[in-house]
């Protein structure tokens, strides 16, 4: 049994009642409801068929074929555990009322089915693969849901927030339509701001040959710009010799990668990449951010018709960790508070950095509170894959299905809630709200930096 | 989406709390929005950022960068924290009438 199942059932007080209603089905989204109308039945199917005949091939047909209708991977899912186990939100519903049916009538569905069908894979799951480890055959069931994305985004189908986000990419590389002038600037004044505090520290534009190029997600010199301060302090306390570009390519983040736009998808990352080999770094460092590394490392790759990564990619979390193993960064005093710790899906389940993380979080921290489940088997934030990038309008439907997450947090009587993704972080902040938890999310770096021995 | 009454008139919101149509924004809509955010008084240097982060969205059609925020304002970042505690995105913004910004926030 697990640590939520067994603790205390978190029933919300006033929205009681909602978890029954229609309010997060019945969602307007422009991205939906607009663009279908101007599909014809001809369309739909061509798409449809374009996709099943062409790209899925041979591992379509092995997971359709392989799956038994166990159902072993409804009690996997968020979702269906935080909806009262509600069949219509297992995984394997999740794909029978999408793909299975887009393959069963060859791509004959109407808009309505459609709009059905981009709801489930873009809201109803992010994407986060906890279920094919429950799956007796390793069905990657989140591949699935991937290819409904993929045709609803040929389709030009996708939820409008979550859009906007690929359009910036498309436009700008970065998703926040942050332009060159700003990013140097923001750079600039973050390396003023760190210097304050670790006397000396510069963040080095475009240095060529520098063992690390650092990159971030937009995000970052948007709106929380002292997250890069922060890791131009741990640079300078730690020594190293890294820099950060100033052109296109250093967003590392990649939301055309889960609306199913490929081809951005793949112009992002090719960017990134092309800046790093640019400068001849030895490795790329990343900030604190999920699907960023999944992106990078695994899907964007893999679109580019590349045999790996061209250099090495080191995720924050493993970055800390050899920072701290190597004694390149002290902690002078252990942060306090009882802390407990998210496992992002893309670098545990997708990275194995649970250990890492954990050894970071007992550096750091005097009072460091597990979850359970934890590691790979732990819950999903309910934001990932996209989910919360979708927008406002779908926040209720992302409540609903994190309660599992709140009851496992709510267990661990932590104050903090450290997650090293941005998405989680997000996610988390609005379950904290919403649960009345009483709890506040950080970053490893925004505690690290106030616990690291600084030069004197 | 609800409508709710802020400035004692009704307004449609979405469901992170962010007013939908720029144009039924005012004062006492700011001042509802802001004890949403947890601010119940609204001083100065709230208005100074609230009427900064209006006029440079209603001029360019997007949330300024933070950098720009504080250098045009003169507040430190610690202090734009410190006026609305849910941060610029989620506070200042909202106060000021702007929609929840896109991407992974």
């Amino acid at each position: 049994m697990t640590g939520a199942a067994r603790g205390r059932r978190i029933v919300l007080d006033a929205k009681e009642g909602a978890m029954a209603d229609q309010a997060d089905i019945e969602v307007k989204d422009a991205g939906l409801d607009e663009t279908i109308q101007n599909l014809s039945p001809e369309r739909i199917e061509a798409v449809i068929r374009q996709v099943l005949d062409t790209r899925t091939s041979a591992r379509l047909k092995v997971y359709l074929e392989t799956c038994v209708h166990c159902g072993l991977c409804s009690e996997a899912c968020h979702h269906y555990l935080s909806r009262d186990k509600d069949p219509d939100f297992a995984p394997v519903a999740k794909v029978k009322n999408t793909l299975w049916e887009m393959v069963r009538r060859k791509g004959r569905v109407d808009r309505e089915f459609l709009k059905n069908a981009a709801r489930i894979a873009f809201i109803e799951c992010g994407a986060c693969r906890r279920c094919s480890m429950y799956c007796p055959f390793g069905i990657d069931i989140a591949h699935l849901i991937m290819m409904v994305r993929r045709i609803c985004s040929l389709l030009g189908v996708v939820p409008q927030y979550l859009q906007d986000t690929t359009n910036s990419h498309a436009a700008t590389l970065n998703q926040m339509w942050v332009q060159q002038d700003e990013w140097i600037d923001t750079l600039m004044w973050q390396e003023e701001e760190a210097a304050m505090e670790v006397p000396g520290t510069r963040i080095p534009l475009d240095k060529e040959g520098a063992d690390i190029m650092y990159s971030v997600i937009a995000p970052e010199p948007k709106i929380l710009a002292q997250l890069i301060g922060n890791m131009a302090q741990i640079m300078a306390v730690a020594g190293m010799d890294w820099t950060m570009p100033s052109t296109d390519g250093w967003d590392n983040s990649n939301m055309a990668m889960y609306s199913g736009d490929f081809e951005v998808m793949g112009r992002v990352e090719r960017a990134h990449w092309d800046r790093a080999m640019q400068l001849r770094v030895k490795r790329i460092v990343m900030g604190e951010c999920g699907h960023a590394f999944r992106g990078a490392v695994y899907d964007g790759p893999k679109w580019l018709g590349w045999q790996g990564t061209p250099i090495p990619m080191v995720h924050a979390v493993e970055f800390y960790y050899e920072l701290i193993k190597s004694g390149r960064i002290r902690i002078k005093e252990k942060f306090k508070e009882p802390v407990t710790v998210q496992d992002p899906c893309n670098i545990v389940r997708g990275r194995g950095l649970h250990d890492k993380l954990r050894y970071v979080m007992n550096a750091m921290c005097e009072d460091f509170r597990d979850v359970e489940p934890r590691f790979e088997h732990n819950f999903c934030c309910g934001a990932g894959g996209g989910v919360i990038n979708c927008g406002p309008p779908w926040k209720l439907a992302r409540m609903k299905s994190t309660r599992v997450k709140a009851e496992q947090f709510a267990e661990t009587g932590a104050r903090t809630i450290v997650t090293p993704c941005h998405n989680c972080h997000s996610g988390i902040e609005d379950i904290i709200k919403h649960y009345k938890l009483g709890m506040h999310v950080s970053f490893i770096s925004e505690i690290l930096v106030q616990v690291m021995e600084r030069p004197t | 989406m609800a409508v709710v009454t802020l400035g004692g008139k009704p307004i449609e919101i979405d469901e992170d709390g962010f007013i939908q149509d720029p144009g039924a924004w005012d004062e006492g809509v700011a001042r509802d929005l802001a004890r949403t955010e947890g601010v119940e008084e609204m001083g100065e240097d709230h208005w100074k950022l609230v009427n900064y982060l209006r006029d440079y969205y209603l001029k360019f059609g997007i949330a300024p960068m933070i950098r720009k925020l504080c250098k045009e304002t003169g507040f430190p970042l610690k202090q734009i924290y410190e006026l609305f505690p849910s941060g610029p995105a989620k506070g200042a913004c909202k106060v000021a009438g702007l929609p929840k910004p896109t991407g992974c926030v």
